[in-house]
């Protein structure tokens, strides 16, 4: 098992807990996304949309092996070539193949999660293609040597000012933070990109089992560039985004940018089905699908399965008072918030991710907001149930086997409060609660039981 | 390379042994809380708003010289036009104009494929649509060249008003499912990004302005 940085979220949280100028950028930031997503459902129903979607992810994935084989014989008869990858490992090497033998040294890259999930970026630049993130935000957080912050707003920790120093020191721009100054520089230099480049890779946020179409979100116009600019396109995603049918479509479409960034549509959809035609005059000639498990099938058949429905909004990054205060790079993962802290220690291990599912304060909050439907926090409260009987010391179970017996048993309960009064006071006791105690007290004990200040009168 | 199908389809076939509920039954009522709307002018309301309020515009003409005003009007840079061949042969009359003031070229001129560099260099592109949409006023683009739409920086549809229709579940239907071609696009106003402090900026890959001109015969 790889190691990821999620092992160390105690300490990764705490860092970032402190930075004032990351906590005023994300909750300037998310409150936008939540007021802007309010506004935006006020046109349709949501509880319909919702219930609709949930239906319909719910019969994508309890039909997961027909749907992905209908998916498949479609997208082959398109004239695109399937992959199946098991791991990270497997997919990498996949497009590192299909690179090398189309000789190719510059990949322009739209946005995707499952990229960002196998490493796929630096495995490649690692091979020496320079293989560049298009989308603005990935593109920053690429400059900038770090990791994306957020599912949908990669680079929201970074203020205006930070990105202008960046721009200025890396691809040489004047130090001007105007937004729009800053875009246009990016443009610029991406735009030479796309022209000089011989492959695009991009993830699909759905995959239609009935066409073999993929289907790509987004607003910035590098996804369609990405698509469609170079000979050879490479599609990255996880086995989970099939769904059945075309006209579902009308649903997700609706559901999907209004919880992402409170707006009606994207700038763009892609609908693509496999390379250019004969009478077309554009587009790649070569189009691979490269679907990925890692640990998606795992889920299947277990009560965690419901997690695989995620359409990655990012609306419960938006609205979780955790996020909003932590930020994404203190997960430690590429799927942060209460969606990352479920998924990370499914795709990664619960040994690399054990103290995700207790960074949440199960307001419930994400749960309310999801557009397909996902009980997040019940998913979250699952998954510490899971984590603790799995490591439960000796100790603890011998602790919590009594506990479980004094809870049954009057005698033996008045029993322990007599010893609980007796040395909550002491100083070895409070030395042994430290943990607990460095951010709340100890309650004081009263000097006698209920029972007993009922019996002596006490509380007349 | 061999890849890992069985494996997967193994691993999902055992996950998903214990019994899962059947199809789901959609539901096909439109999920709009206010009504559909019924005739052109509605519809073009409608799409209009929502177009001006992402930056992009539509007008209703019902003369060539309409259409060729407008062109000549906001096609104001010398950095050439890209014309659809078969918008040409529909309104060749409004096109005179432009065509005889400003640098264009033709899909036809492309005829055996292109460099991209040659389509960049475009400051404009005129293209023609499958259809629009009110309810997001949304362009739907099936044409058989991808990137004059993405790399021009002004972008003019010129269409008929039948092609527009009231929603998107009038979009994702046979109809349009089994069109024919490798891609359909749908452009809902110029290109954007709010990627540096949630502040909204046009065009940061694709065209920054888009007009949309229904021919009103
Ligand atoms: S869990 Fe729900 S709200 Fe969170 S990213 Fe996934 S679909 Fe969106």
């Amino acid at each position: 098992m790889t190691e990821i940085e999620a092992r160390h979220f105690k300490e990764l949280y705490k860092k970032q807990i402190v930075n004032d100028q990351l906590r005023a950028n994300l909750s300037k930031a998310t409150l936008q996304a939540v007021d802007s997503r309010g506004e935006s459902f006020k046109e349709v129903d949501f509880e319909f949309l919702r219930k609709q979607a949930k239906m319909i992810r719910e019969e994508s994935v309890s039909h997961l092996n027909q749907l992905l084989s209908q998916f498949e014989d479609h997208a082959r008869e398109n004239g695109c070539k399937i992959f199946y990858a098991e791991t990270p490992e497997k997919a990498r090497a996949y497009v590192l193949d299909v690179a090398m033998k189309n000789n190719v040294n510059l990949i322009v890259k739209s946005k995707s999660m499952v990229t960002e999930e196998i490493e796929l970026v630096p495995f490649l630049s690692g091979k020496g293609i320079e293989t560049v993130e298009t989308d603005l935000g990935e593109y920053i957080v690429q400059l900038a040597k770090e990791k994306p912050s957020h599912i949908t707003t990669p680079a929201i920790h970074k203020s205006r000012t930070e990105i202008a120093q960046l721009f200025h020191d890396k691809i040489g721009t004047e130090m001007n933070n105007d937004p729009k100054f800053l875009t246009a520089e990016a443009r610029r230099v991406l735009r030479e990109k796309f022209l000089s480049a011989n492959m695009g890779i991009s993830g699909a946020n759905f995959l239609i089992a009935e066409t073999g179409d993929a289907v790509i979100v987004e607003n910035e116009g590098n996804a369609r560039l990405s698509t469609s600019s170079t000979d050879i396109h490479v599609v990255v995603t996880g086995i989970e985004k099939v769904i059945p049918k075309f006209s579902d479509l009308r649903i997700f479409m609706r559901l999907l940018a209004r919880s992402s960034t409170g707006q009606k549509l994207t700038s763009y959809v892609s609908v693509l089905r496999g390379p250019r035609r004969e009478e077309e005059k554009d587009g790649p000639r070569e189009v691979h699908i490269v679907l990925v498990d890692n640990g998606r099938s795992s889920l299947l058949g277990t009560e965690h399965q419901e997690v695989l429905n995620c359409i990655r909004c990012g609306a419960c990054l938006n609205v979780c008072p955790v996020y909003r205060n932590i930020g994404g790079h203190a997960y430690g993962s590429v799927y942060p918030g209460p969606i990352g802290s479920l998924v990370t220690p499914m795709y990664f291990g619960e040994k690399n991710a054990p103290d995700l599912p207790f960074a949440s304060s199960l307001c419930g909050n994400c749960t309310e907001v999801c557009p397909v439907g996902i009980e997040i926090h019940h998913q979250l409260l699952s998954l510490r149930n899971e984590i603790v009987a799995a490591k439960k010391s000796r100790i603890e179970r011998f602790l919590f086997k009594n506990y479980r017996k004094t809870m049954l048993r009057p005698g033996r309960y008045r029993m322990m409060g007599r010893f609980a009064r007796m040395f909550s006071k002491s100083a070895l006791v409070r030395r042994m609660m430290k943990q607990w105690t460095d951010y709340r007290d100890l309650p004081e004990f009263p000097s006698q039981s209920f029972r007993e200040m009922y019996k002596s009168g006490k509380l007349n | 390379m061999e890849d890992d199908r069985e494996k997967i389809f193994a691993a999902i076939r055992r996950g998903l042994r214990k019994d899962q509920h059947s199809d789901t039954e959609r539901d096909g009522r439109s999920p709009l809380n206010t009504p559909l709307f019924a005739d052109f002018q509605m519809r073009f309301e409608k799409f209009s708003d929502e177009l001006v309020k992402l930056g992009g515009e539509a007008y209703v003409f019902s003369d060539y010289q309409g259409i060729s005003d407008f062109l000549l009007e906001h096609i104001t840079d010398d950095a050439g036009v890209f014309l659809y061949d078969e918008i040409r042969e529909k309104y060749d009359r409004a096109l005179s104009e432009l065509k005889s003031t400003r640098a264009y070229k033709l899909s036809t001129d492309f005829e055996n494929g292109y460099d991209k560099r040659d389509v960049a260099a475009f400051g404009s592109a005129i293209l023609p649509c499958a259809a629009c949409i009110a309810e997001t006023g949304t362009i739907v683009l099936r044409n058989n060249m991808r990137l004059p739409a993405a790399l021009a920086t002004r972008l003019f549809v010129i269409t008929e008003p039948a092609r527009l229709i009231a929603s998107l579940d009038e979009l994702f239907t046979e109809k349009f499912r089994d069109a024919g071609g490798s891609n359909l696009f749908l452009v809902t106003g110029p290109s954007r990004t709010a990627d540096i402090e949630k502040e909204l900026v046009t065009g940061v890959h694709g065209p920054k302005e888009v007009y949309v001109i229904f021919h009103k015969e």
